[in-house]
């Protein structure tokens, strides 16, 4: 009798181990979450993880496409002459390269393909005061502890490419560079400065 | 399965599910336009004025980008803006330079603080209730409009009245115009410890009606009476500074302190000789001090001039204040009064400070009129290294201090008059908290018919409004701040908002403005600014010198004050001293008189400013409520500080809850024996016991001020808090928290560690 019921228990608890551990793979690769403003691990600074899903998908390494709002093109952008801290102002002198708000977009958007359906969306948030929630592409596991700081790289004159691909041939972002220490370590070793673990991680 | 089994599994099962799918609620949220590009990661340090206390010490704000939870148009989302991370002096101020005091520091967390009122309320339970309901800013204008206009047509305009926390600069010149316009009587400007009696002490000696500032830096002698200068008293950044450089900062030449008080203060604690003087009898110890040096000839008489000439008895040398007659009445040995005297003479410049409880006797006038004129026969007014006043600005605008508000007098008959009341104006004034109980601030408030609150809190006055119009914080709003004391010359602290409004909340003084418009008429005639900006433009743009006439220049002197946080003269300004005769009889000492007999209230009882909290109106930042006392470490409450002879007569220990009874009220707090205090007396600090004051404040402590009798200084009708007798007895075990074990820094037995 008894130990029949625990063999149920036994079951169902396995069974929704095996869901939470097989969803990432299952669904995490190419489809996009449900809901699109969900990303993939806490945005606070915390060495715990928002769930356990989180922790399996961060330990496993995976990094599921996140769907962007708008279906930005950076190809077209950068045809046209822009360069890449036009937009991602903050990358020359503050530790975040920074998604330009709205506001930056519309400069030009307001008079500039304004018939196109996905400049269309964006006006249609701008005129409801609301920003574009754009997902985060790159992002750092916070059990990682790294701080990486944009503006000293830019200075070394290490190119944006170097990390995130060449974004010419690009519609939106993706992680095209798996960023992970070791490649973070050989540059740096390639480019002879500091490999100390206090550089990154504190 | 059995039901409670089931029940288990799925309870497991299901929380695992939920951990899955909860995200983070932030994400939720839709995200709004950022108001203002910053640099995100990098800090700008921007100006702004300090309104924690009537200093107006000159800020920095560390200005960083953010998310920041906000509702806009009644949607909630996030949105990137410049937050507000420390704030740290400002280091080109003159009033404090670059320093900051740890009130100053936690006035961050008024912009932060989670009990701040977000939007307009309207008061929908019964008076008094705490129940409010969100309305919009049009909504809460008309009303406020609508109730103003019905005042003035039914030639009801003078029974309005407008209470406020101490203003100075075009804020308060605001109000008064608006008032003024209406038709109504001058705003009161309410400070529980009231200044009154120094303001008027050094009106009749000196003609300055405005607190004293101390050019410490240069002195080579301190005496201070009661005054918490270093604490809370005055400018106490300033004067921080300055006596920083007077004790280790001139190489060979320490100028010597003595403190003269019945309690140990944060400031005693740093004297090198402390006297403990009774109560009220601070102004007979400066006259002993007086009598000896004019019997031994160490100054001439006639240096004192109008000052001394107030005192009485000063013509014939103060007969009655020999030593001998000075020891009778304060318990001072005759030869240490001999010996002050003589260091005093010896070591000018020098100054004698007065502040704080002497003040708040019944013969506190008497007393501050005694230190004048002991200051003024050594020779200490307007020198180097003496008493200064602070010069009036350049121009036609109010002087600092200007019209001292005679506040608790002004209080009291707003009580008396409240019947005739028709409408009530509050801002951040909370007489229900800092008045005496027994006079009934409450009762006659809850009787007039319209109350409307500019202040950013609900606090035991402003929950008895009727409509809560709520102000920006400091950071958000334009600031102008004229210092009484502290400096040498004239300043302004101006500044410009630093911070983007988080919440629906408008400036008190763009708020006025606008009512004055809608209002029309002479109101509208008297202030026909449509924002505060211009208003402050207009009146300090011209202290930056004549204005450029080319076009490029116009505006640069207005773009370097608000730049750079304020105007301050350049070279210090001939004071004028005064010439005029002295036209009041002399005043002699008329006892200090006490509430409550000797026989059936043994003990006096002090009420102190608070060092985090002043007069309570900061009891709700957390950061303050967890500091600890300096002296006794007391912090997250209240305590009755006795002497342990006090204390032991009672069978009191450390800890222990204690009754205090008044004649008019009594109320309990744990026990904390210092040496430090007289045994005669028992001390509390103010600032705790609030009833309605945000999560962090409400229902902690208790409030000294309640307990406290309505003793009136005859001459100012000042209140004077610390003229009320006590009696203690334990109540019971009490809880007591103190931060590293209390006010013995080393074990004095192995056994006791």
């Amino acid at each position: 009798m008894q130990i029949r019921y625990r063999r149920v228990y036994m079951l169902l608890a396995a069974g929704a181990l095996a869901g939470v551990l097989l969803k990432p793979i299952i669904y995490g690769g190419e489809q996009a979450p449900a809901n699109p403003a969900q990303s993939q691990t806490s945005p606070e600074f915390t060495p715990a993880h928002r769930s356990f899903a989180d922790a399996v998908r961060d330990f496993f390494g995976f990094h599921p496409t996140p769907v962007q709002p708008i279906a930005y093109t950076h190809k077209v952008h950068l045809a046209n002459g822009m360069e890449c801290a036009n937009c991602h102002n903050g990358a020359e002198n503050s530790p975040v390269a920074g998604i330009p708000s709205v506001k930056l977009c519309m400069m030009c958007h307001q008079a500039v393909a304004t018939d196109k359906p996905e400049i269309k969306k964006m006006a249609a948030l701008y005129a409801r005061n609301e920003d574009i929630p754009w997902q985060r592409v790159y992002d750092y596991s916070p059990t990682a502890h790294v701080k990486f700081n944009h503006a000293p790289h830019i200075r070394a004159q290490v190119e944006c490419s170097t990390c995130h691909g060449d974004m010419r041939q690009r519609t939106v972002a993706v992680r095209t560079v798996n960023m992970n220490m070791g490649f973070c370590v050989n540059c740096h070793k390639l480019r002879k400065v500091s490999v100390e673990c206090i550089t990154c991680h504190y | 399965m059995k039901r409670r089994n089931f029940i288990k599994v799925a309870a497991i099962t299901g929380a695992t599910t939920a951990l899955d799918s909860c995200g983070n609620p932030e994400h939720q949220l839709i995200r709004f336009i950022p108001e203002e590009d910053l640099t995100p990661g990098v800090a700008e340090w921007k100006p702004s004025v300090c309104t924690i206390c009537p200093a107006g010490c000159g800020l920095m704000v560390c200005v960083m980008e953010g998310d920041a939870e906000v509702i806009r148009h009644g949607q909630a989302g996030l949105m990137k803006m410049g937050l507000a991370k420390k704030l740290e002096g400002n280091p080109t101020h003159p009033v404090n330079q670059g320093k900051l005091c740890p009130r100053g520091q936690a006035g961050l967390q008024v912009t932060y603080h989670p009990d701040r009122l977000a939007h307009p309320l309207k008061r929908s339970g019964p008076r008094g209730s705490g129940q409010f309901q969100e309305i919009s800013w049009d909504e809460a204008i008309r009303e406020l409009v609508s109730r103003l206009a019905a005042l003035r047509s039914t030639n009801q305009a003078a029974s309005l009245a407008f209470l406020t926390k101490p203003l100075s600069g075009q804020r308060r010149d605001l109000i008064e115009k608006f008032l003024q316009a209406f038709g109504a009587p001058p705003g009161i400007s309410f400070e529980p410890f009231d200044e009154t009696v120094l303001r008027r002490a050094n009106e009749l000696s000196f003609d300055r009606p405005q607190m004293p500032t101390f050019d410490l830096a240069r002195a080579n002698y301190v005496m201070v009476f009661g005054a918490d200068f270093l604490g809370t008293w005055n400018s106490p950044v300033a004067q921080s500074v300055a006596y920083g450089v007077m004790r280790q900062g001139r190489a060979g030449s320490r100028g010597k302190f003595v403190m003269v008080e019945p309690r140990m203060s944060q400031t005693g604690a740093n004297a090198d000789e402390w006297i403990p003087a009774p109560m009220g009898a601070e102004g007979i110890l400066a006259l002993g001090i007086a009598h000896v040096i004019l019997n031994e000839k160490l100054r001439p008489s006639g240096e004192a001039a109008r000052a001394g000439q107030l005192v009485d008895g000063w013509a014939k040398g103060l007969p009655d204040y020999t030593p001998q007659a000075v020891e009778s009445s304060t318990g001072i040995l005759p030869a240490t009064i001999t010996r002050l005297a003589r260091e005093m003479a010896s070591h000018t410049p020098g100054v004698a400070i007065i502040g704080g409880a002497p003040l708040a006797q019944t013969n506190g006038l008497f007393s501050a009129l005694a230190v004048n004129a002991l200051n003024a026969l050594l020779g200490n007014v307007e020198r180097p290294g003496g008493l200064l006043f602070t010069p009036p600005l350049p121009s036609n605008l109010p002087a600092p201090g200007g019209a001292a508000p005679a506040s608790f007098a002004e209080i009291r008959t707003l009580v008396e008059k409240a019947q005739g009341l028709q409408g009530l104006l509050l801002y951040d004034a909370n007489p229900v908290f800092a008045c005496p109980r027994s006079l009934g601030v409450r009762e006659a408030l809850e009787k007039v018919p319209f109350i409307a609150s500019f202040g950013n809190f609900i606090d035991e006055t402003s929950v008895l409004a009727d409509l809560i119009l709520p102000d920006h914080s400091p950071l958000e709003s334009w600031l102008d701040h004229v210092p009484e004391s502290g400096v040498p010359e004239a300043v302004v602290s101006l500044a410009p908002p630093a911070l983007h409004p988080l919440h629906n909340t408008r400036a008190m003084s763009d708020v006025l403005l606008d009512v004055a418009c809608q209002l029309g008429g002479p109101l509208a005639a008297a202030l026909p600014h449509r924002a505060f900006e211009d208003m402050l433009r207009a009146a300090y743009e011209g202290l930056g010198g004549p204005k450029k006439q080319e076009p490029k220049e116009a505006g640069a002197a207005w773009d370097k004050m608000h730049a750079q946080g304020g105007w301050w003269s350049a070279e210090v300004q001939k004071p004028v001293f005064p010439a005029r005769p002295v036209s009041h009889r002399p005043y002699a000492n008329h006892g200090p008189a006490f509430d409550g007999a000797e026989k059936d209230y043994p003990l006096h009882f002090l009420p102190y400013a608070s060092p985090m909290f002043l007069d309570g109106s900061l009891a709700h930042l957390p950061w303050l409520q967890e500091t600890p006392d300096p002296v006794s470490t007391v912090m997250w409450g209240t305590s009755v500080e006795m002497n342990p002879r006090t204390a032991g007569l009672k069978g009191i220990k450390q800890g222990d809850l204690v009754e205090v009874t008044s004649q008019h009220g009594s109320l309990r707090a744990p026990a904390l024996i210092s040496p430090g205090i007289a045994p005669d007396t028992v001390a509390m600090p103010v600032g705790q016991g609030h009833e309605h004051f945000s999560r962090y404040a409400s229902g902690r402590g208790a409030n000294p001020l309640a307990i406290l009798a309505p003793m009136i200084e005859p001459e100012t009708g000042a209140l004077a808090w610390a003229a009320t007798r006590v009696k203690i007895s334990r109540a019971g075990d009490g809880r007591l928290a103190l931060f590293a074990g209390g006010l013995r820094q080393h074990p004095q037995n192995e056994g006791e560690r």
